[in-house]
């Protein structure tokens, strides 16, 4: 039998050095709209099983929202579009500050409001994770911590209590049975506190919003950093938390 | 009242009275071959209900449907759980979803909608006038006797994992009983699949558990293939087998690191999450998607696999199983890992069987089923590997196990991206499903059996659909495993069985 340590040594540095990189030509990204002239055919909308979509009329020609905080990034949008307004986007920084840069569309942005993030936790976050129904995210937070993505070289831990935790990061969509045991945790943490969404179901709901189990998502606490995808890459993850803590933009 | 209801596949209902249901179950799951399924409950129309109990023969993989209606106005029926000891939670997710109540069932409470998070009187899947007895509020079992003490610990637990609450009765440190209560992820997975049109149930469907996002959109997808009738292309059903299988691999991989990292051996958590990280390229070369999201849908795949990609998965697996073969042993022929391992959680054959346990905890304490041999999905049960089996029960066991899968998953792979058939990857699907009719999926997911039975009214739209997560069953082999053991290896067993918490709370 191998030496254990051989075979350590054997398997060589696994980190990732590069950061954020894109998303490999094999993998399919969340969508996004692109500037090319939308035909207003409204296939997109009724392909969608969240209806993440929106479409509506300027002066000029269709306008086509797209809220990725409802989106699964099942690609049914991006298949039937035929005017190519909707394509995939390779990027693993997809994470934004507030629910309004959710909405993504074929017009400019509203110029974002000028973000106000306290740099008191700029060089170190304590996180405790809650799950409330979304075990496939869980399993992305748990890689973003492994040797590969590695978010320890940010300063970032996962804890075991709030009572040690600086952000509370939420997955899944918090339905009736865990929205007081999700309250009473954040209650427990000291102030200054932050929430980040991990992934669309812990965003909206994303499939399971508007059902009897009430599953739409984070509704009551005041969220730092939204992560869309069902479920969120693990670079997405970490540009969430670093959104949160003010590193990065 | 009662709905006539036809299958075209191995499946049949037969009608029974509420009385004879359970003798009737229990002497059809007596015969050789025949095992218990699931069983729930069906409202046929506002005022009347039926309970189901499926049994699975798995010398035909078919089954029978025991359907029994209740008179109009009665809520409660004679209890299975005596007779199959394996109905236990199914008969108190039937009570907490329509409102029935099963006279003579050892542990009556709620399973998954517990107070004060969900009403007394709301029972989401009951007809609208329909009789229903009211949900009491939870009790745990309360253990007696000098020196006992309880532990409650969770919904939140320490780690990154799903909420659940384990309370504990011990003597000292050791555990004389561990009851589990679950429920607090429920998103109403059932209701909603009746809700959404057919041809969008498959993103629900795959939500149920997403990590086993393979594992949910297979047997959807057979579930509802079976009902319309539809063979999926050669192609098609190949990469189904392959993405089951690297989903298969994938988890058993993880689970060997976490297993290692429970136990203080630093060498083999740091080992095996590369290997997972392996696992998860391949998914993503084969589906575009790590966790293999929205890949598999009724009718065949998503995406068909290129030469390039093909290329490179071959590559991938060729040396991720060189990997694995060099670093299995060094956890499981560690001395102190089997010194730690063995022995530990030990859940006896004759408990295993009762209580209905599946996948590879159930192989660990001597089952030979394993829903590949008997049930088509995929390219199974003619690829189905001879299943890994052993029969002392512990956490050793459970964890051989899984390096055995995970050797006999490589090998699948390998033979199949060397023959995989020239066809197209998807059939075209009708615009509606049949009328009154019932499918069902079983596939063999990487914890075990998972069932997903949909039945449709006259107009063909979806009136019930039920899913059996390989957990549902395997929570009570769980509780059992760790009596006798130390409360401090309840985080090592509890990885052995690596249960979804979701996927049993729906």
């Amino acid at each position: 039998m191998q030496n254990p340590l051989l075979a350590i040594l054997k398997t060589g540095i696994q980190t990732q050095r590069q950061l954020f990189s894109e998303l490999p030509p094999e993998a399919t990204g969340l969508p996004s709209v692109t500037d090319a002239s939308c035909s207003g055919c409204g296939q997109c909308a009724r392909a969608c099983p969240t209806q993440a979509i929106t479409l509506g009329r300027d002066a000029q020609s269709s306008v086509v929202q797209l809220d990725r905080g409802r989106c699964l990034g099942c690609r049914a949008c991006i298949e039937c579009c035929p005017t190519r307004t909707l394509v995939e986007d390779r990027s693993t920084r997809t994470a934004v500050r507030t629910r309004e840069e959710c909405i993504i569309s074929n017009r400019p942005a509203p110029s974002a409001p000028i973000s106000t993030v306290s740099p008191i936790f700029r060089r170190s976050l304590h996180i405790r994770e809650v799950s409330t129904g979304d075990n496939a995210a869980d399993l992305e937070v748990i890689a973003s911590t492994n040797a590969m993505f590695d978010v320890a070289r940010f300063g970032v831990h996962f804890v075991a209590s709030p009572r040690f935790a600086d952000a509370l990061l939420v997955t899944g969509p918090v339905g009736r049975g865990m929205r007081e045991a999700l309250r009473r945790c954040y209650d427990a943490m000291a102030e200054p506190r932050l929430v980040i969404a991990a992934g669309t179901s812990a965003i909206s709901g994303g499939i399971h919003r508007g059902g009897y189990a009430e599953a739409n998502g984070i509704i009551d606490l005041p969220v730092a950093a939204y992560v869309p995808g069902d479920p969120p890459h693990p670079w997405s993850i970490i540009h969430g938390i670093l959104l949160a803590m003010g590193r990065t933009a | 009242m009662t709905m006539m209801l036809t299958s075209p596949s191995a499946f049949t209902m037969l009608e029974t009275t509420p009385e004879a249901l359970a003798p009737r179950a229990q002497a059809l799951a007596r015969q050789p071959g025949w095992r218990y399924g699931h069983l729930t409950a069906r409202a046929l129309d506002t005022q009347h209900v039926a309970v189901d109990m499926l049994l699975l023969d798995t010398r035909q993989g078919g089954g029978t449907i025991l359907s029994a209606p209740l008179p109009k106005g009665v809520c409660e029926y004679p209890a299975l759980t005596p007779y199959l000891p394996a109905a236990h939670w199914a008969e108190r997710a039937v009570g907490d979803f329509f409102g029935l109540h099963a006279a003579g069932h050892p542990r009556w409470k709620s399973l998954l909608l517990h107070d004060p998070m969900w009403p007394a009187d709301l029972f989401p899947l009951a007809g609208a006038e329909q009789a229903t007895c009211r949900r009491e509020p939870y009790r745990f079992l309360e253990v007696q006797g000098e020196g006992i003490h309880e532990i409650p610990v969770g919904p939140i637990h320490a780690g990154i994992i799903e909420p659940g609450h384990f309370r504990f009765s011990c003597v000292g440190e050791i555990v004389t009983n561990l009851e589990i209560r679950l429920g607090y992820q429920h998103r109403g997975i059932e209701k909603r699949l009746t809700e959404v049109p057919w041809q969008q149930a498959r993103f629900v469907a795959e939500s149920a558990s997403s990590d086993t996002a393979a594992g949910n959109a297979l047997a959807h997808a057979v579930a509802v293939e079976q009902l319309l009738g539809i063979t999926v292309p050669e192609r098609a059903a190949a990469l189904r087998t392959i993405a089951l299988e690297i989903e298969r691999l994938g988890n058993h991989l993880g689970d060997l690191g976490a297993l290692s990292g429970d136990i203080g051996y630093s060498a083999g958590a740091a080992l095996f999450p590369p290997l997972r990280g392996a696992t998860l390229a391949l998914a993503q070369l084969l589906t575009g998607n790590r966790r293999q999201r929205w890949f598999i849908r009724p009718g065949g795949v998503a995406r068909d696999l290129d030469a390039t990609r093909l290329r490179a998965l071959r590559q991938g697996v060729i040396e991720l199983a060189r990997r694995a073969e060099e670093h299995t042993p060094l956890v499981l022929e560690n001395p102190g890992v089997i010194e730690r391992m063995d022995g530990t959680g030990r859940l006896t054959p004759a408990l295993a069987r009762d209580f209905g346990i599946v996948g590879p905890a159930g192989r660990a304490s001597g089952s030979g089923y394993d829903a590949r041999l008997h049930f088509t999905h995929g390219l199974f049960p003619a690829l189905a590997p001879p299943p890994a089996h052993r029969e002392t029960g512990d956490v050793l066991a459970r964890a051989q196990i899984k390096a055995d899968e995970i050797a006999a998953s490589l090998a699948i792979i390998t033979q199949l991206l060397e023959m995989l058939p020239e066809t197209p990857v998807c059939a075209p699907l009708p615009p509606s499903l049949p009328a009154s009719a019932i499918g069902i999926g079983i596939v063999e997911a990487w914890r075990g059996e998972l069932l997903h039975w949909l039945i449709t009214d006259e107009a063909g739209n979806i009136a019930r659909y039920a899913i059996k997560d390989p957990s549902f069953n395997n929570w009570t082999g769980l509780a059992i495993a760790v009596r006798g053991n130390l409360v401090t290896d309840f985080p090592l067993c509890n990885k052995s069985f690596n249960l979804s918490y979701s996927g049993n709370d729906l």
